[in-house]
């Protein structure tokens, strides 16, 4: 009895606690690691043991142009692939909102790419890509235009890898906003129509701000995950050619696991992690702003 | 009227192409994997791409033939139900919790593990472990899977809860049962949608993680995703065998996806559409 | 709470047997070699009543799960395949490679040893050689009325007069880091080199005309996308009939006349010693894999026996009879076994043997920043076809930037 009330007058805290306590166990180490050792100069091809230097690490990272490219690069592939994920899952979803024959089956065709492995949804697009044998310049061909570089020259390896991530996200962004506009109540829609509005003016004026939240929401998660892709890059590219598809992620995991800078590497995670907080932050006030 | 049937003919005639050609660019990448599982090397390099070929069962039977394959499809199946399992025996009351008390900084908290980039875990979690003596054994997956499962988890089963009407627990409270009580024997049941689609997606990402699989694994405890890279070797890469091994990876997936398709779409547009 | 202190005392209990069981951890690669031997595993463990965990990665997820638990002080590896070239000196300044003092090492090459000894100990056994060769299509060479090129002058007009639409002249590595090893034959025998008494010395004339020619070569009659490809990506195209001409590692001979993966007929390959250049021709020869001990692992008994019937001459033997390149002298001259080899691998690896540098890429622990480093003057003389008019200043920035990284490391201007 007395047992009862003791957890149901701490229910707030008991229920939660377990998560909480997991999630701060299983992260509090390695925060604190990356933290520290990103004030110290540890690197393994030196030899010798780690030791503390303040912000020296964070002083070279930040004077290697490799590093403001990279940065420069994770925040452009990001925009590109969050800003056509965007437009085109919203354009597939008012496409599909519709009743159809075949609609169920349309929508778990969109499921599919969501759950591909990502690390083989990079092998597969690499046989397309391929300069020589791969299907993507063979579909070129087909309709009279040239080969294409795609992940082997520099200037188009990063829109070719944003291409991919269009591929395996768009139908999430399609998924959501279909279910919010599957949400939308039809008075504005009948109010409009007696008004005498055009098909444009009410997509335009009533759909797009009603469904904006969802959108929203769809673009924060998708912004967290595109700043930090790994799995494509890394199977596709690794970064090549040269650095051209390098991005603060990409970076990261080369100064840890082929360069063995230990503390500049953690360098690159502190300022990725901050980079991703920043930016899920700031969609998010700028969803707070939009009339619900 | 005629003319406009005739236009609603050809609107609609452009509207399922515009379906069709959806279809094409989603499964194009899919029939290209699973047409070279079936073709032989030399056939998977032909150019032009050989669209009519003669099949050979011989990739599937190199990929499936180290008997390993049946080890890391057990062990991805292992380390998925497991963390998947510990995930809601965690997450259930946490987002309840959540829910019912508006406990935002708490859900923010343990949202805050999906913004970290994956590698930082990767050495201060290996030196744990292998500290603990943790790394022959299940345990290092499974605790870093669950970092992934039960931020989806609280996400999905909060949204939920908040959806499912007080007034059942309330009416419950009045006669006298306690809240836990009342989670235990009312709004759990009527969650079963809910469970399911957080259990499929927190699964399905689990079943894919390449990342912490490749560094937190040993030979006993290797899961799927690494098994692609089986197929590159120091001089060869063997396309035929990884193209295998890659539709035998996704098909689990696929089916699972196919099954709670219903469930899977909730899941991934539930939260965002809640506003 | 019994029940929980049962399991603790259980798992301390199979902790504490799993230490002191007759079991080693050994770490292979994905590479011919390391099948043979995972394939002989059961042999070992029958003569021997150790029991053998073998674990099995891609070479460079190999070096990312050793160093990963080396350098967490707490791992369990007891031996493992390593690269000299790659990964000895900063293993061995980590002090992660246990010394084989106990070793016969007398049955391998002096220059097969220099990269693994360090002061007056051997740390690793070598295993697996590798050298460049040119490989080359007999029937497209014989229809274009060439001969096979014996100078780099002729390689290039051989190209020339092979490039068509359809089929590139010449391929090699052009990606970056990938590309540092196989330029180096090319880099030696103009008189170029990456590292001279511990200074990175790439910008020199000889170096620069080198890097030149290979930018020329490659820009002008080198596949398509070829700044973005590996052997990985070259290999297909060859094996489709794509390419007249190959420089790379010896290894790959296997896999382009293998009919199940290439569409050119084995007698249409031919295999030759690297073409010379305006210094002479010394190619590069290297240990490309050995097979250490961990240093801190606490079966150094159990462990020098794995590594003794591992790298026996009885196991070389067989590894030469598969076509593996190994690194022991003895196979090599064992007629029954040679007559297995394909002849040309032999006899270039006689060329090599005698004329051959043992380095193919920077010797130094920063090996793999140094390499990305390198890789960019090589993509710059790609892209532009060998012209780049700042090529030299490319060059001198790079191999300051390399000096940095002896420097940093402690090994500038140490032999």
């Amino acid at each position: 009895m007395i047992k009862t009330g003791f957890v149901e007058r701490n229910l707030k805290i008991l229920f939660p606690l377990p998560a909480v306590l997991f999630v701060a166990v299983m992260m509090a180490f390695p925060v604190a690691y990356t933290l520290v050792l990103s004030f110290t100069n540890w690197n393994l091809t030196s030899g010798a043991p780690p030791a503390f230097v303040g912000l020296r690490s964070y002083a070279r990272v930040f004077a290697e142009p490799r590093f403001l490219a990279a940065a420069g690069r994770t925040f452009l592939f990001t925009a590109l692939a969050v800003a056509c994920e965007a437009l085109l899952g919203i354009a597939v979803a008012l496409v599909l909102d519709r009743e159809f024959v075949g609609k169920g089956m349309l929508k778990l065709l969109l499921l599919l790419p969501l759950v591909a492995t990502p690390v083989a949804v990079g092998i597969v697009f690499s046989l397309f890509y391929d300069p020589t044998i791969g299907l993507a310049d063979w579909a070129l061909s087909l309709v009279g235009l040239p080969k294409g570089a795609w992940v082997s020259g520099a200037a188009t390896v990063l829109p070719s890898l944003v291409l991919v991530d269009v591929w395996q996200w768009t139908p999430m962004v399609s998924l959501i906003v279909l279910a919010g506009l599957a949400g939308l109540s039809p008075e504005p829609y009948e109010s409009a129509r007696v008004d005498g509005a055009n098909e444009a003016q009410i997509l335009w004026r009533i759909t797009l701000p009603m469904v904006m939240p969802t959108i929203l929401t769809a673009l924060v998660l998708r912004t967290i995950d595109a700043l930090k892709t790994f799995d494509i890059i890394f199977a596709m590219t690794g970064g090549g050619p040269g650095y051209a598809s390098e991005t603060l992620n990409i970076l990261g995991f080369k100064y840890s696991f082929e360069y063995f800078r230990m503390g500049q590497s953690s360098v690159i995670l502190v300022v990725l992690f901050l980079v991703v907080m920043a930016s899920s932050m700031g969609i998010m006030r700028l969803r707070a702003g939009t009339p619900a | 009227m005629i003319r406009a049937r005739g236009r609603r003919a050809a609107v609609r005639g452009l509207f399922y192409l515009a379906v069709l050609l959806i279809a094409v660019v989603l499964l194009l990448p899919f029939f290209w994997m699973l047409a070279s599982s079936f073709k032989t090397q030399v056939d998977i390099i032909h150019w032009p791409p050989k669209l009519l070929f003669k099949p050979t069962l011989a990739n599937y039977a190199r990929a499936f033939g180290e008997q390993d394959f049946l080890k890391y499809f057990k062990n991805s199946s292992i380390v998925g139900a497991t963390s998947v399992a510990l995930s809601l025996l965690l997450g259930l009351p946490a987002a309840y919790s959540i829910a019912r008390f508006a406990q935002r900084r708490i859900s923010v908290f343990i949202l805050v593990a999906r913004l970290m980039p994956g590698i930082s875990f990767l050495m201060p979690w290996y030196i744990i472990f292998s500290r603990l003596r943790l790394m022959d054994s299940y345990a290092a997956l499974v605790l870093s899977h669950m970092l992934i499962a039960l931020p989806v988890v609280v996400w999905i089963m909060s949204s939920y809860f908040e959806s499912i009407p007080l007034e059942m627990e309330e009416s419950a409270m009045i006669d006298g049962a306690t809240r836990q009580r009342a989670f235990r024997s009312i709004v759990l049941p009527l969650s079963g949608p809910g469970i399911v689609t957080s259990t499929t997606l927190s699964f399905i990402f689990s079943w894919n993680n390449f990342m912490f699989s490749q560094v937190l694994s040993m030979e006993k405890t290797k899961t799927l995703p690494i098994a692609i890279y089986n197929f590159v070797s120091y001089a060869e890469v063997d396309w035929g065998a990884v193209m295998a091994v890659a539709v035998s990876i996704m098909t689990p997936a696929i089916v699972l996806t196919m099954i709670f398709q219903k469930y899977v779409v909730k899941g991934l547009t539930v939260g965002a559409v809640k506003g | 709470m019994k029940k929980l202190f049962a399991v603790l005392l259980a798992l301390i209990a199979v902790a504490f047997a799993g230490a002191q069981a007759k079991e080693l951890r050994v770490l292979l690669a994905n590479h011919p070699y390391g099948d043979l031997l995972k394939a002989a595993i059961p042999e070992f463990e029958q003569a021997s009543g150790i029991k053998v965990d073998v674990e099995q990665y891609q070479e460079s997820q190999l070096s990312t799960k050793l160093a990963t638990e080396f350098a967490s002080g707490s791992s369990t590896v007891d031996v493992f395949m390593t690269r000299p070239l790659q990964e000895a000196k900063m293993f061995y300044k980590n002090g992660w490679y246990a010394p084989l003092v106990t070793y016969d090492f007398s049955d391998f090459p002096k220059s097969a040893l220099s990269v693994v000894t360090f002061g007056s100990r051997t740390y690793v056994v070598p295993i697996v050689t590798e050298w460049e060769v040119l490989y080359y299509r007999i029937d497209l060479l014989k229809k274009a009325g060439v001969a096979v090129p014996k100078t780099l002058a002729e390689l290039e007009a051989a190209a020339a007069k092979l490039d068509s639409a359809g089929v590139a002249g010449i391929a090699s590595r052009g990606s970056a880091a990938a590309a540092v090893t196989q330029m180096s034959s090319y880099l030696y025998n103009y008189g170029g080199a990456y590292l001279d008494k511990g200074r990175a010395v790439f910008d020199s004339k000889p170096a620069v005309e080198a890097i030149r020619y290979y930018g020329r070569l490659l820009g002008t009659y080198g596949p398509t996308g070829v700044t973005a490809m590996s052997w990985d990506g070259i290999m297909p195209l060859f094996q489709a009939g794509k390419i007249a001409m190959w420089t790379d590692a010896s290894v790959f001979y296997g896999q382009i006349v293998d009919p199940t993966k290439s569409q050119v007929p084995a007698q249409d390959v031919g295999v030759a010693d690297f073409p010379a250049g305006p210094a002479g021709n010394t190619p590069f020869i290297s240990v490309s894999w050995g097979m250490a001990i961990s240093k801190k692992s606490p079966k150094q008994d159990l462990a020098r026996q794995f590594l003794a019937w591992a790298t026996s001459a009885d196991m070389a033997k067989r590894g030469l009879a598969a076509q593996i390149t190994m690194a022991r002298d003895s196979p090599w001259l064992d007629k029954t076994v040679l007559a297995k080899v394909n002849p040309s691998l032999v006899a270039t690896r006689a060329f090599a043997a005698k004329n051959g540098v043992p380095y193919d890429r920077p010797y130094m622990s920063a090996v793999g920043e140094a390499r990305d480093r390198i890789g960019e003057v090589i993509i710059e003389s790609i892209d532009t076809k060998g012209e780049s008019a700042g090529l030299e200043k490319k060059a001198a920035d790079m191999v300051a930037k390399v000096d940095e990284l002896l420097e940093d490391t402690g090994e500038l201007g140490v032999q």
